[in-house]
Parts: C-alpha cells; sequence; structure tokens
C-alpha cells in the first residue's frame, strides 16, 4: 500500500499496509523525500513500528527518514506508559542520546579566524580523538565511569572542566537524575573508561562554522547568533559505553519474547511492556548512558576550547566560547501530552529524530523558554547546517518531534564507488572548507552526495508545522571521526 | 581470511545508512567463522601479525541469537582489549551456544575501516540447506 498524501507536507501509511498495525503512519516530507523513503524501504518500518502494543495516535517518521534496522531512522513513535505501552531499545538505537552541541563565539569569521583557519583546524584535530579504537581526553576507573553515568555533566564540571553555565543550556540541565548506573554491565563499563572524550567514526564530527544568514532575529539574539560570527558544532554520542548497553538489555528483551505474547514483525522490535522489570532496568540503564553521552559531548567541547585558546592565546571565557544548546537525536523519554482532550504520560521513542518543545514550555532552561526549545541540525559534511527551535504546534502534530540532519539517501558502498575519498577531500578543499579527517580513504562514505538536501528536510519541518529555522551556518573546518 | 569460493565466503549487502553480511558454508561453524571474518574486514580490524590464541564464548537461544552475541562478542573484544583480529575459527557450536577460538593481536595504529557500533537482529536469519551448506544474514549498526 502506497503512502497517500493528506496535507501539503504529510503522508499517510495506512493501516494495513502490514498485518497487525494499531495505528496510521506519518510521514512528514516533500515529495522528493517521500520517493526517497519509498525507494529504500523506511515506509515498511514505519508500518512496522505502528504494530507495537501501546503506540498512539501514529507512529511518526521526520522528513529526513531513512531505512534503519528495525524502526526507520527519523522515526517517532509514543507508547501508553498508564496502559500497555511498551519500551523497545531498538527505539533509541545503540548510540544512545547520540546528539548535537553548539557553542558560539565572540569572534567574526573574517576578522578572526579565516587568517588562522588552519591552525585552528589543526589545533581541534589534536585535541580531539577519533576513528574506531582511539582514547578518549580523559581515562577513568570503572568507579569513575559509575559517577558520570550517575552525575552526567556534573561529573566533568566537578573537575574543573568546562563552565557552570553548561549545565543550564543543556537538555536536562546535562543530567537525568532517573539513571541507575546499577544496570550498567561490567562489560560496558569497560568500554567506557578510556572514552570519555572521543568522538567515534562515522557520521561524528567536530565542525567550524560560520552564521550566514539569521532568519529569526530575536531567537538568534536570545541564542547569542549573529551573521558572520564562527560557532562549533559537535555530533557525537554515547560511545562503546551506549552500544554495549544496548547491546546487553536487547538480548534480554529478545529473550524475554519467545515466552511474550507480543509479536512484532522484526526481531529488532523486541520490545517488553513499561513497568516490567526488564523495561525499568532498561531505561535505567538507557538513562545512565545518556548522562555519559552529554559527558562526552561536554569533554570533547573542553578540546575545542582548548584548541581556540592556543591559537588565539585568550581564554575561552574571553572569547565567548559558550554553549548554546545540547540536545540529543536517539533517545526515549517519559513526557506528558494531550491525546483526545486529556493529559497522559507517554514514552516518546525518538530514533534519528529532535525533541523539539514549543514556547513556555516548563521543561526548558528559563533563558530559552520565550522562543522555543533549540533544535541543532547537522548537515553532511560540506553543506549548510541549521539552528531552529521547536513550535508549540510540533506538540499535536508530532509529539513535539522534528529532524535531526540531512538523512543518508545512498549506501556506503555506493557512496565510495562515486568518488575516492582524497577526491572529496580535494572538492571540500576547493569549497573552502579545511579538512582534518581521521582516515581520508574514508571519507567517501560521507560525501555530501550521499545524503539529502538538509534545506529541503527543514524547509519540510517547518512547512509541517513542527520548528522554525533561526539560523543557517556553513562549514569552514571539520574534523572527522 | 576473505578467501570466497563457492562452499565457503562472504558477501556485503547494501543498506542507506548500515551494513549486511551475507556469509555462508558447507557446514553453520564455518558460515558463522565467514560473518565474523567479514565484521574484521569491515572493521579494518584484521592483524597479520602472530597474535595470542584466545577462546571467545557466545551464547542465546536460538542459532541467529548466537550469530548476533558472537559478533558482539567480537566487537567487545576488540574494543577493551585493541586488538585486532588474525585468525577466526568457530570450534563449537549448537542451537544455543558457541565457542570459537581467535588470534588476536595488538593493533598496529587506528585501523582503518568502518566503526561498528553492534550486530542488530534485524532481518538476522541462520537458513540450513540440505546438501549444499548453511548461509547467514546479519546487519550492522555503523
Amino acid at each position: 500500500m502506497e503512502p497517500r498524501q493528506v496535507e501539503p507536507f504529510g503522508w499517510e501509511v495506512p493501516v494495513g499496509t502490514v498485518e497487525g498495525m494499531r495505528v496510521p503512519g506519518m510521514i512528514f516530507g516533500t515529495p522528493d523525500l517521500l520517493a526517497k523513503a519509498v525507494e529504500d524501504r523506511a515506509v515498511l518500518q514505519v508500518a512496522n513500528v505502528a504494530t507495537l502494543p501501546g503506540i498512539v495516535k501514529a507512529s511518526y517518521a521526520m522528513p529526513d527518514i531513512h531505512w534503519g534496522y528495525g524502526f526507520p531512522i527519523g522515526g517517532v513513535a509514543a507508547m501508553d506508559a498508564e496502559g500497555d505501552g511498551v519500551i523497545s531499545p531498538g527505539g533509541v538505537g545503540f548510540d544512545i542520546a547520540c546528539g548535537v552541541r553548539l557553542l558560539r563565539s565572540e569572534l567574526g569569521w573574517e576578522r578572526d579566524a579565516k587568517p588562522l583557519i588552519r591552525e585552528l583546524v589543526h589545533a581541534l584535530g589534536a585535541r580531539v580523538p577519533r576513528g574506531i579504537g582511539t582514547k578518549g581526553r580523559l581515562h577513568l576507573s570503572r568507579g569513575d565511569v559509575r559517577k558520570v553515568l550517575r552525575d552526567g555533566v556534573r561529573f566533568p564540571l566537578s573537575k574543573g572542566i568546562g563552565f557552570e553555565q553548561d549545565a543550564e543550556r543543556c537538555e536536562d540541565g546535562g543530567v537525568l537524575a532517573s539513571a541507575r548506573p546499577e544496570e550498567v554491565s561490567d562489560k560496558a563499563l569497560d568500554r567506557g573508561c578510556p572514552q570519555l572524550g572521543s568522538l567515534g567514526a562515522g557520521n561524528h564530527f567536530v565542525e567550524l562554522q560560520v552564521v550566514e544568514e539569521v532568519l529569526e532575529p530575536v531567537a538568534a539574539n536570545v541564542m547569542g547568533l549573529f551573521v558572520g560570527q564562527v560557532c562549533v558544532m559537535i555530533h557525537s554520542g554515547s560511545r562503546g559505553l551506549g552500544h554495549q548497553v544496548c547491546t546487553d538489555h536487547l538480548k534480554v528483551m529478545d529473550g524475554l519474547m519467545h515466552r511474550s505474547r507480543i509479536e512484532v514483525p522484526d526481531r529488532q522490535l523486541a520490545c517488553v511492556p513499561l513497568g516490567h522489570e526488564a523495561a525499568e532496568r532498561y531505561l535505567g540503564a538507557m538513562n545512565a548512558a545518556a548522562n555519559f553521552a552529554r559527558a562526552n559531548r561536554h569533554v570533547l567541547a573542553d578540546g575545542v576550547r582548548e584548541a581556540f585558546e592556543t591559537v588565539f592565546e585568550r581564554s575561552a571565557w574571553d572569547l565567548g566560547l559558550f554553549l548554546v544548546y545540547d540536545v540529543a537525536h536517539n533517545l526515549a523519554k517519559f513526557e506528558e501530552h494531550v491525546l483526545d482532550g486529556r493529559t497522559r504520560t507517554l514514552c516518546v521513542h525518538r530514533k534519528g529524530a529532535t525533541r523539539a518543545f514549543g514556547p513556555g514550555h516548563p521543561e526548558l532552561p528559563e533563558v530559552y523558554r520565550s522562543i522555543g526549545q533549540p533544535v541543532l541540525i547537522p548537515g553532511s559534511m560540506g553543506t549548510a547546517s541549521y539552528v531552529l527551535v521547536g513550535l508549540a504546534s510540533s506538540a499535536e502534530r508530532s509529539f513535539s518531534s522534528t529532524c535531526h540532519g540531512a538523512g543518508r539517501a545512498m549506501s556506503r558502498t555506493r557512496a565510495k564507488k562515486v568518488m575516492s575519498g582524497a577526491e572529496v577531500g580535494r572538492s571540500l578543499e576547493e569549497q573552502g572548507i579545511t579538512l582534518a579527517p581521521a582516515h581520508l580513504g574514508l571519507l567517501s562514505e560521507e560525501a555530501p552526495y550521499a545524503y539529502k538536501d538538509v534545506a529541503e528536510v527543514v524547509r519540510a519541518c517547518e512547512g509541517a508545522g513542527l520548528s522554525r529555522i533561526v539560523a543557517r551556518l556553513r562549514p569552514v573546518g571539520v574534523v572527522k571521526g | 581470511m576473505s578467501a570466497v569460493t563457492p562452499d565457503a565466503g562472504f558477501e556485503l549487502l547494501e543498506h542507506t545508512a548500515d551494513l549486511g553480511i551475507r556469509a555462508w558454508g558447507t557446514t553453520a561453524p564455518e558460515a558463522f567463522g565467514q560473518a565474523a571474518r567479514a565484521l574484521v574486514e569491515v572493521m579494518g580490524i584484521r592483524v597479520d601479525a602472530p597474535g595470542r590464541r584466545r577462546v571467545v564464548k557466545a551464547s542465546a537461544q536460538d542459532p541467529a541469537g548466537v550469530l548476533v552475541a558472537f559478533l558482539n562478542e567480537l566487537i567487545w573484544f576488540h574494543e577493551t582489549e585493541s586488538v585486532g583480529f588474525a585468525a577466526i575459527d568457530v570450534i563449537a557450536l549448537s542451537d544455543s551456544g558457541l565457542v570459537a577460538e581467535v588470534e588476536a593481536a595488538p593493533l598496529p595504529e587506528a585501523a582503518v575501516g568502518i566503526g561498528v557500533k553492534a550486530a542488530t537482529y534485524h532481518q538476522v536469519r541462520v537458513e540450513r540447506r540440505p546438501g549444499v551448506g548453511v548461509e547467514v544474514h546479519v546487519f550492522l549498526d555503523v
């Protein structure tokens, strides 16, 4: 069954597309973006998620949707926490709380940074551990990893790393109190010990960016953004620790599925009812891994500040290298939403989707309550990134969710056949982007042509009433995982 | 490690964001071993130097679950000990468990390959084909 267009930026996947759907699917996008989702089987995954017990309203997909493993990437599913809703680790993914943080500065691109761009990218490259098998900026004991799992960004702050105000501008104040470090296995701890403050591989990066255009001056002003300004975007997650947490708990749930009456169309959708002991244990471990992810990006940001201090010979504070926001795009959270006129507690799974609370939401930091939650959307390597804000209408449209990036359009194998890594590197340098890749040969897998058009994705989000565009940033330097 | 013959071998399957493995062998241990070799190739963690022989064990409630658990054990072993693999031999396999002997050696430098987060249950399958052999499919989150 083909999705049918039901609004200018929305397509419905009807109940019956796969057997057992409890709600329809709803894909936000444009005709071009939808065509890509149909092509790569992601629509079937939207329908598969709609079969999960306790799912309410619809199985949503953001405009950057693409084929995942179980859940589609770009998928949002809200489960009734007061009824028969389930938790599915596959709806969060292996890289728990993978996300983005944005630092702003008082530096102007043309005046301050452009003359020093090579030194700056080199200094960043030297302070951002990246690639597979690399060690992070901090090497911790198991005991200290447990503290990170409990305290999130408060752990590095207690060691004098970062600014106190960093925590205020982080989702959940940088720490989820419901974390249960005791539910994180020794195997996961061992993966986490050497990895705090490491970027990882794949699509993770630290990018130097310049604010190219401001479309919402009031919101940009509140965030401290202005045209010509140098910013730094960091994209990373919970590293091997988070991957192991998902692996461990998914295995438990997979085992329980054989005994439960729940049937799922894809084994990776393994789930248990909320309230089940296995659900509680997973949620505690997932929140602990989320705290690790925030602390990881916090420690990476410390490396960024150190690089700027070295190159500009001024303190990071003096350079105005302050956090704009830090938000995850792989997480499940308990949130209150109005459903059929009644406020209900829902467990909202976001797999490659960003929370986007509108203005006035009580969970937002006071500084952003008037404008809505900042949403940070990295483009593909070499293309623009965007800062958005959540809209009040997104609560009703998508359980306060929007996109998370450009979304892949081409497999890694195909991408490597189009250009070599060296050719991609040369092409980016010709566009004025200075590079520090972990390995030049791997650049082609993350080449811009392997992704969808991020501008079309964010325009679709705006058209669908999910979020509003505040500013566009263009890359000038990339440190790649 | 990547020798491909009609009897045993592996190939990578296209996926928009991730990567799949199809591996085959005349026996199930051989097919599982080929899947492990595919993982090692993808991650760029094959080493040529002779290494220490170690035992890796995995368990689950069915053969496909064992395959996922086995590959995840290798990922964990590589990451926590910073090692690559010179050889991987599945020496015992049942419907609920596996024992493999691996030859592991320190990686000379940061590996040049794709960072694999985990083996997933997405479309995982182990197919026994009488008279032909065994074929397995598994997708990796990269």
